[in-house]
């Protein structure tokens, strides 16, 4: 006989006992619109659960409100999993009384147990949640002056006109808006995007051959890549974010092994790694060996920027006694990395580390073998412990200029907005310069050579999900370390939000940058698993690794 | 001790849906975690445990959001809903703020509850209730994101409501055809005290309120009374975590006979013979504290102020956040009709 009461019929799947039209493995409706996923079956467990830890709750408070301090919690969308979590920490903490009667357990099943079943929270469902993914404002201030808004008003109808092909009337437009512009706010706000969208635009319109950058010194673009990004990182917390969550989820991920071997897609200064190889020298039980991998542009003027790096590096570990090697790879593309270069040993546990590069790979039209399966693949096959994957939380890759366009104004305004908390000069300067590339990038460029083609976190979890990578959840101490080091170190209105498992970084309520880990379960063996080969660097200038053995 | 803690959570499964039941359950859970014994609150915790939705300028259900700034340098956010109208499928930047066409439009400012601690203007649940109450009443609301204890204690919260208050009064896009905006107040739980005392402080500035409405509105006293007695830690809510709430948002060194918790007690302000908003007050016959909340009916009344009660005998805390149960549509009808009947 059901304890519980079968409601009113009112509305939909309301998970009823009396409800017979509902299949067992179809989320709770009500509650997902309340921001939970819950399966209608698991409703009684999960209700069972819940009664077990209230009593808990009764009758050992210290123990429980020990538990809230100490536990990790992850993903709090799946009750399910969230309570057997709290449950089971209990269990080791303290015992259950033992006076509530074993519950019997109803709808005991296969799948059911297991924390993430392969199709789980990744299939694209139908929930509000995800209709989300379309037109997220910048944060609006209530002062934007009439023509603020006139502004972004006429930008839209030329960016409409360009994708309507009209590139006369486009042009016209161009005029009317750098005019519209010296009656705009342009030192913040949306005056001062419209500035850099008006210049991207103009280079569309005017020089049809599609350009890379605005307007370099004619410095090697891949040095002056690294000093913006640089500037960047240091103007705000958004690549600090991306290194430090990266970090504490690869840092986890190597628990309990001695050998360890981080794949880094993108090295630059590798500013990221100096915090790892501090964090593993205080590891209980000793460092591991480490291994890192750095994959960067080939340099043209002689230097081995990789090898510099590495050097640093080296000397870093060596300071604090954590055994250390380094290969740098040279590639200008990331699909041109071949796994053996990697050489990667099968004895260890490697943590492949992508910040913002997978969108590179990515082309307008799905296609087979396209770049990103090929890379996906023989990720994949490394059999990774971990791929982080840190990726702006943005829709600059449809098909449609007007609704890419449309996307990144609102956007890289929100972006621009929080800089605006920035008062280091010239990082500030610096940081607007390596944002403006991006627009020109997303804006002007065309076919190869737009590479900023930024999809939201609903998208690549879909496509790893597919490409066999199982999600890594991201939890609660993760979430505590990034709100923390963003009172340090920003300004208020940065915002820390955990989303199924993942992490973003948004100013004040629109997320920028999202942050997920993931894991290739067992591969079967195939004709492109790295085979034990001996390693032929892409790079002719490259030396051989550095160690501080 | 045990045992009479299994009856009560038998009563709390007899008179709600099974879902309804693990939503607050697991609230009542994550809430018990937060709650330090010395006061504190664990802010990070709650913040990655508490479910948020962005605001979506594309019409989900004819209805369209977006955040703005109320106050930049306080960073008092709010988030606006408006309906959307047939034809478009994609809001641009130049109609959020369009002017609001109907002759009459009302303007629901909404104060969303958890206590003074929890929750945010964001919040799934929140931002679920806010659009809902879009669509009843074809109105616009605007959701205000105040500050909330014990980081943050009386009288930020109130000040926050007021600001938004102004805010929205000033709004010329919010003008109904009289050229005025015709507000609202409307707020569950603590959201439902920020009425009343938003109210108040809007009426010494002679600032037009149509209406309040308190959907289950957090008042309390030093007595205990009856209905606390009853149902203490019966259904979902203890008299414990109610005292802690009231000593994390009130004045250090206050007790809850203060006029922020209890406004017609000892120290509560005189509101005869002045020109109060009319209210609608809903009260679930199994909430703990609707001793107190009855007695803020009783005080309207006798101040001569007009007040409508709404008694729903088996309703439990939360009712209103999922639309299966009776209840909830009642109240929400009374809600469309209380909010209608100015035209």
């Amino acid at each position: 006989m059901s304890l519980y009461s079968s409601g009113t019929s009112a509305a939909s799947s309301a998970g009823s006992s009396v409800s017979s039209t509902t299949k067992p493995s179809e989320i709770d409706g009500l509650l997902a619109g309340a921001g939970y996923r819950v399966r209608s079956s698991d409703l009684r467990h999960v209700a069972q659960r819940l009664e077990r830890l209230d009593a808990a709750m009764v009758n050992s408070p210290a123990e429980v409100s020990q538990l809230a301090s100490d536990a990790v919690h992850y993903n709090p969308s799946d009750i399910a999993s969230w309570v057997d979590s709290l449950l089971s920490e209990l269990n080791q903490t303290a015992s259950l009384p033992s006076d509530l009667p074993e519950l019997p357990e109803l709808m005991v099943g296969p799948g059911l147990n297991q924390t993430v079943l392969a199709e789980d929270a990744w299939t694209d469902h139908d929930a509000p949640q995800h209709q989300q993914l379309n037109n997220q404002f910048p944060v609006m201030t209530a002062m934007e002056e009439d023509s603020g808004i006139r502004l972004v008003h006429v930008l839209l109808t030329c960016a409409e006109s360009v994708q309507r092909g009209d590139l006369a009337f486009a042009g016209s437009l161009i005029e009317d808006m750098q005019s519209l512009l010296t009656r705009v706010n342009t030192s913040c706000g949306i005056g001062k995007v419209a500035g850099y969208f008006i210049d991207a635009l103009s280079r569309r319109i005017f020089t049809p051959q599609g350009v890379g950058f605005g307007g370099g010194v004619g410095l090697d673009p891949a040095y002056e890549n690294e000093v913006l990004y640089h500037h960047f990182y240091e103007a705000c917390p958004y690549l600090k974010f991306a290194h430090f969550t990266a970090n504490q989820a690869i840092l986890e991920a190597f628990d309990g092994h001695d050998c360890v071997h981080v794949v880094d897609f993108n090295l630059m200064h590798g500013l990221q790694w100096p915090a790892l190889i501090q964090a593993l020298a205080l590891r209980p039980g000793g460092p591991p060996l480490l291994r890192l991998t750095g994959i960067g542009p080939p340099s043209p003027d002689g230097r081995d920027s990789l090898r510099e790096v590495g050097l640093r590096l080296s000397e870093l570990a060596r300071s604090v006694n954590v055994r250390f090697a380094f290969r740098g790879v040279a590639a200008s593309r990331l699909e041109d990395v071949k796994p053996w270069m990697l050489q990667v040993n099968p004895k260890e546990a490697v943590a492949v580390n992508s910040i913002m590069q997978l969108h590179r790979l990515l082309g307008s039209e799905p296609s087979r073998n396209s770049p990103i399966e090929m890379v996906l693949g023989w990720i994949r096959n490394l059999n990774p412990k971990i791929m982080t994957v840190i990726e702006q939380e943005a829709n600059h890759n449809q098909p449609g200029f007007l609704d890419r366009f449309t996307d990144a104004l609102y956007y890289y305004s929100t972006m621009f907005d929080s800089l605006e908390a920035c008062t280091l000069q010239p990082e500030k300067a610096l940081a607007e310069i390596y944002i403006q590339r991006e627009i020109c990038n997303v804006v002007c460029c065309e076919g190869s050579a737009r590479v900023e083609r930024h999809e939201p976190l609903a998208k690549w979890r879909g496509r790893l999900g597919q490409a066999g990578f199982r999600p890594l959840h991201l939890g609660s101490n993760a979430f505590k370390q990034a709100s923390m080091l963003l009172t340090l170190f920003s300004a208020e209105g940065y915002c820390v939000e955990e989303k199924e498992g993942c992490l973003t970084l948004g100013w004040h309520s629109r997320p920028l940058i999202a942050a997920s880990a993931w894991e290739a379960p067992l591969a079967l063996p195939d004709a492109n698993s790295p085979a034990a080969a001996p390693g032929i660097f892409v790079n002719p200038h490259s030396n051989p690794p550095i160690n501080s053995l | 001790m045990a045992g009479s803690n299994e009856v009560n959570r038998n009563e709390s499964k007899m008179v709600v849906p099974l879902n309804t039941w693990v939503l607050i359950s697991n609230f009542k859970l994550a809430y018990n975690l937060l709650r330090r014994p010395d006061g504190t609150f664990n802010r990070h915790l709650a913040e990655f445990l508490d479910r948020k939705v962005p605001a979506n300028a594309t019409p989900v259900d004819g209805v369209f959001s977006f955040d703005v700034f109320i106050n930049r340098s306080t960073s008092l956010l709010s988030r606006i809903y408006r309906p959307a109208h047939g034809e478009e499928p994609q809001i641009n930047i130049t109609d959020l703020e369009k002017p609001v066409t109907a002759e009459v439009v009302p303007v629901i400012i909404f104060f969303h509850g958890g206590s003074f601690a929890h929750s945010s203007a964001n919040s799934t649940i929140y931002d679920t209730l806010c659009r809902r109450l879009v669509g009843i009443c074809k109105a616009v609301v605007v959701s205000v994101n105040y500050r909330r204890a014990p980081e943050n204690r009386y009288p930020c919260a109130y000040d926050d409501g007021w600001a938004a208050l102004n805010w929205v009064n000033s709004r010329t896009w919010l003008q109904s055809k009289d050229s005025k905006v015709h507000i609202y107040l409307a707020g569950d739980s603590s959201g439902g005290n920020i009425v009343h005392h938003v109210a108040l402080q809007a009426v010494e500035s002679n600032i037009e309120v149509l209406g309040n409405i308190l959907l289950n509105p957090m008042f309390g006293g030093e007595e205990r009374t009856e209905s606390e007695k009853r149902f203490d830690g019966k259904y979902f809510v203890t008299i414990r975590d109610r005292d802690w709430y009231w000593r994390a948002f009130l004045p250090e060194g206050e007790d809850r006979d203060h006029p922020a918790c209890n406004p017609f007690g000892p120290k509560g302000k005189i509101l005869e013979g002045i020109k109060f908003p009319k209210s609608l007050v809903v009260v679930a016959g199994l909430d703990l504290i609707q001793d107190w909340q009855l007695a803020y009916v009783k005080g309207l009344e006798k101040a001569g102020q007009k007040v409508k009660l709404l008694y729903l005998e088996k309703a439990t805390i939360g009712f209103y956040l999922l639309p299966n149960n009776n209840h909830f549509y009642t109240v929400m009808d009374e809600i469309s009709a209380f909010v209608d009947s100015n035209c």
